[in-house]
């Protein structure tokens, strides 16, 4: 009897219990994306948006901001703000300002490594000029601003116009030895949002910045990748006349690295990259379907992106940052001690590197 | 006359032997008396439907139930040379049908209550057996259909449900051992095995369990396998039951034994696993791609069936970080408007769909199909546009009601149903930890269950990797090869094709 009376009762605590639970999907308020501000005093200013889809209301999302110490001192004045229990479980984007980058994302991204809840795949920006007045503002032919920063980014990462940067990639680039992180910069461009370069990091730091225009062959010497497009003006400065211009896409890129230790001189690297394409445009003299000719076109791609690779190659090297990650190759041509023992930062700019990169052209369409 | 009502008789032979060795022994008890006319009528006082027959010209009296008799031998071959025949004809007519004498009144009145005609002639008292009761002709299986195969189905009559095994089994190593079960009832209960194919440890330990049971009556063989259980408080079937007479010769030669009980169209089947509850005569009479594709679909089914509306009530409970980023704002527009938290808000629409359930099983068919369109509606519409549920449990429910319907077996079927709310008591509890808990529990509950006395999860546990290509899917002929391993037989090779 008192068996069966202990049963009917953790039955009905069982059947009970769980009415009293609070975390349930209508009542909390997921942070979707979030901004961080410098503001004066050393304090930061954080914005959030939170999606909406109550159909009582017409409001598509809800958005908070703050001015506190911490981005937690901040959490707490948010949650005095909303009827909302706020996560973060399905944050997506956070946007940090150029000018609070230059300070350090330190603070930051430890704060957010330390809430598990934070999905490593949320995505990392940096934004050029004030983020919290980017993801407030509506973009009239977007979707809400804080999806359409999400999505531009994913799309823009799957072309590699800018690196593929997330809080995972971020963190592995900062741990590991011999390559810094790095972050796509976006910025407000009136009725829209566009990518405005690659910003480059020493370990927290924010220290400058790859133009958009570069943006690519930055991914190229980053890393292999297929997918992507670009365009080219072939002229030499000195015939401004003629027309010469090509555009290729569906690049197949694959890089090597090949170092090499003289004695008495610096290390030398090589980076050699494969680059293929199909041509889809093409403005000049040049007939694409004859070898030769074709050929010299190709020869002059290669020559342009590897001035160009070579250019960026020796921006990096004057602000002191590996963000190709050249050092993790030098890494693994020598021994662990010798490693050690050698300050990477400081013999990193002292490094001679060679970009070679190497076009060529997978097909060129049926125009002869 | 069928095989099995020769097999019959000549059990009743066997039986009836055995009081004349020890009618020396001068009981008192009138049941051990010779027979007499008197003391019969005296055991049938008060029985109506008895047909008591004289014909004093002869010295001859029956008794028998007219409705458990063939009429038609009966009067052929009793009747009308009584009415008609000289005394020496009706002596012959005593000779020649071979009735058995029988010394002792018990067997005598045993006889009579099996459909016996117990005739008294002068001190003499024999039995014929003309046996023949009411029975309903073969029709399909209503809750075992297939679309390509056999379509027969044994009937509550165990002489025609033996015969249908017979005429699939041809041979003499096809054995079948009588028992009888119920002290009031005493409803024939058959055994039937493959001699050299079954391993006689299952025959032996099968009957013995019979042998135990000690019970006014049995009804059914899903009655009579609840007493034969290893666990009794499980809720997983310990017995395959099925009322198709291709799946039980297919058990048969697996090497299984096989019980039948007279009065119920289902037979049962023993060692069994819990995954052959997931596999039916279609696979095998499909192309084995097919019928692999469809078994794995069915463990699909079970997934689904046990964990789908769990995980909707754990994930809008506690886990709003799994949700796709597309889904989570449908999903919380939808359950904005419901008042229940997501744990009743699920035990509603199960309750409910078991509710239909139920019902439909319950009415007629033109009644059912009403309450199916009724419940539809309520379901699928109402309960939404009302703010009760939220569309997307829906979906789960409805889903996981339909994967559970896709299990061959109803009454695992039915097991699998009822431990889903178990599941989604514990997912309202503690989210997915508690899904993970009840999921463990369950398997080491699994884990425990033997089924006379092998283990109930072979072929996984023990590991038997060769047996799996009859288990997970349902590989090529060429490829299965042998016997189950679950069955012990002592001629593992079944199938000897080259090719």
């Amino acid at each position: 009897m008192n068996r069966m009376l202990l049963f009917l009762l953790t039955l009905v605590t069982l059947i009970v219990l769980p009415g009293c639970d609070y975390r349930i999907l209508e009542r909390i308020g997921f942070t979707y994306a979030g901004s961080y501000d410098l503001v004066e005093d050393n304090q930061i200013e954080v914005g959030i948006s939170i999606p909406r889809a109550d159909p009582t209301i017409k409001l598509v999302r809800e958005l908070h901001s703050a001015i506190g110490k911490s981005s937690k001192d901040v959490r707490l004045k948010f949650a005095q703000q909303t009827d909302l229990l706020l996560v973060n479980g399905q944050i997506r984007v956070l946007l940090y300002s150029e000018a609070l980058a230059r300070k350090s994302l330190s603070d930051q991204i430890k704060g957010i490594v330390r809430d598990t809840s934070i999905s490593p795949l949320v995505k990392i920006a940096i934004v050029n000029g004030n983020a919290k007045e980017l993801l407030f503002k509506n973009y009239k032919q977007h979707l809400s601003t804080d999806k359409y920063i999400n999505r531009l980014l994913e799309k823009e990462s799957t072309n590699h116009q800018i690196p593929r940067t997330t809080l995972y990639e971020f963190e592995r680039d900062y741990y590991d030895d011999g390559v810094d992180p790095v972050a796509p910069v976006i910025k407000d461009d009136g009725e829209n949002i566009t990518t405005d370069g690659i910003a480059l990091f020493r370990d927290y730091d924010f220290v400058g910045k790859i133009n958009s225009k570069d943006a690519l062959v930055f991914c190229i010497l980053r890393g292999n990748f297929k997918k992507g497009s670009m365009s080219l003006d072939l002229n030499s400065k000195n015939d401004d006349n003629a027309q010469n211009y090509i555009m290729f896409t569906s690049m197949i890129s694959s890089k090597k690295v090949y170092v090499e230790h003289k004695a008495n001189e610096p290390i030398h690297v090589v980076i050699k990259a494969m680059i293929k394409g199909s041509i889809h445009e093409y403005i000049g003299d040049l007939k694409l379907s004859d070898d030769a000719q074709r050929h010299q076109i190709e020869n002059k791609v290669s020559q342009l992106l590897s001035e160009r690779a070579n250019r960026i190659m020796k921006q990096l090297q004057e602000k002191k940052v590996d963000s190709l990650g050249i050092g993790m190759h030098v890494r693994n041509s020598m021994s662990y001690k010798d490693w050690k023992g050698m300050n990477w930062r400081e013999v990193y700019p002292e490094v001679k590197v060679d970009c070679q990169l190497h076009f060529k052209a997978k097909d060129y369409g049926k125009a002869r | 006359m069928t095989l099995s009502q020769v097999l019959r008789q000549m059990m009743i032979k066997e039986s009836g032997s055995n009081p004349n060795n020890d009618s020396s022994a001068n009981l008192p008890d009138q049941d051990n008396q010779p027979p007499t006319l008197a003391h019969t009528l005296e055991e049938f006082k008060d029985c109506s439907d008895v047909t008591h027959e004289s014909f004093p010209e002869h010295q001859v009296e029956l008794i028998y139930f007219d409705q458990l008799v063939d009429k038609e031998k009966l009067s052929r071959h009793i009747l009308s040379p009584l009415l008609t025949g000289t005394e020496q004809e009706v002596s012959k007519m005593l000779l020649h049908l071979q009735p058995f004498h029988t010394n002792s009144s018990k067997d005598l009145i045993l006889n009579i209550l099996a459909g016996g005609v117990g005739v008294f002639h002068g001190p003499n008292a024999f039995v014929f057996n003309v046996y023949s009761p009411e029975n309903r002709s073969i029709s399909q299986s209503e809750t075992e259909t297939v679309i390509t195969g056999p379509h027969d189905a044994f009937t509550e009559q165990i002489n025609t449900s033996l015969a249908m095994i017979r005429a699939r089994l041809r041979s003499s190593h096809l054995k079948v051992i009588k028992l009888s079960v119920g002290e009031v009832s005493k409803t024939e209960v058959y055994l039937l095995y493959i001699k050299d194919i079954v391993n006689m440890r299952f025959v032996d330990e099968a009957k013995k369990r019979i042998e135990k049971i000690e019970v006014d009556a049995i009804l059914d063989t899903n009655m009579i396998i609840q007493y034969m259980d290893d666990n009794k408080y499980s809720i997983f079937p310990q017995f395959l039951t099925s009322e198709r007479p291709d799946a039980i010769v297919s058990k048969l030669v697996a090497g299984r034994v096989v019980g039948m009980v007279d009065g119920s169209p289902s037979a049962f089947t023993a060692p069994t696993s819990f995954f052959e509850f997931f596999s039916s005569s279609d696979d095998y009479y499909q192309r084995w791609i097919l019928g692999s594709a469809i078994r794995l679909l069915r463990f699909i089914a079970f997934i689904i069936t046990i964990s789908f509306t769990a995980m909707y009530v754990s994930v809008t409970t506690f886990h709003y970080e799994m949700i796709p980023e597309n889904l989570i704002l449908t999903l919380t527009e939808s359950r904005s408007r419901v008042p229940f938290p997501p744990l009743y808000e699920a035990l509603l629409m199960e309750v409910t769909i078991e509710l239909l359930r139920e019902a439909g099983a319950r009415l007629p068919t033109k009644i059912g199909q009403t309450i199916g369109i009724v419940g539809g509606i309520v379901i699928g519409q109402a309960a939404v546009q009302a703010g009760l549920t939220s569309n997307i449990l829906i979906i789960a429910v409805a889903s996981s009601a339909i994967a559970s319907f896709v299990i061959p077996s109803y009454v695992m079927s039915a097991s699998i149903r009822l431990i889903r709310f178990g599941l989604i008591l514990l997912a309202g509890l503690f989210g997915n930890l508690g899904i993970l808990f009840g999921i463990t529990a369950i398997v080491i509950h699994l884990s425990s269950l033997t089924s006379l006395g092998s283990s109930y999860l072979n072929p996984v546990a023990p590991f038997e990797p060769k047996d799996w290509k009859d288990i997970f899917i349902r590989a090529p002929f060429s490829s299965l090869r042998a016997r189950p391993t679950q069955s012990d037989s002592p001629n593992k090779v079944r199938n000897k094709t080259r090719r």
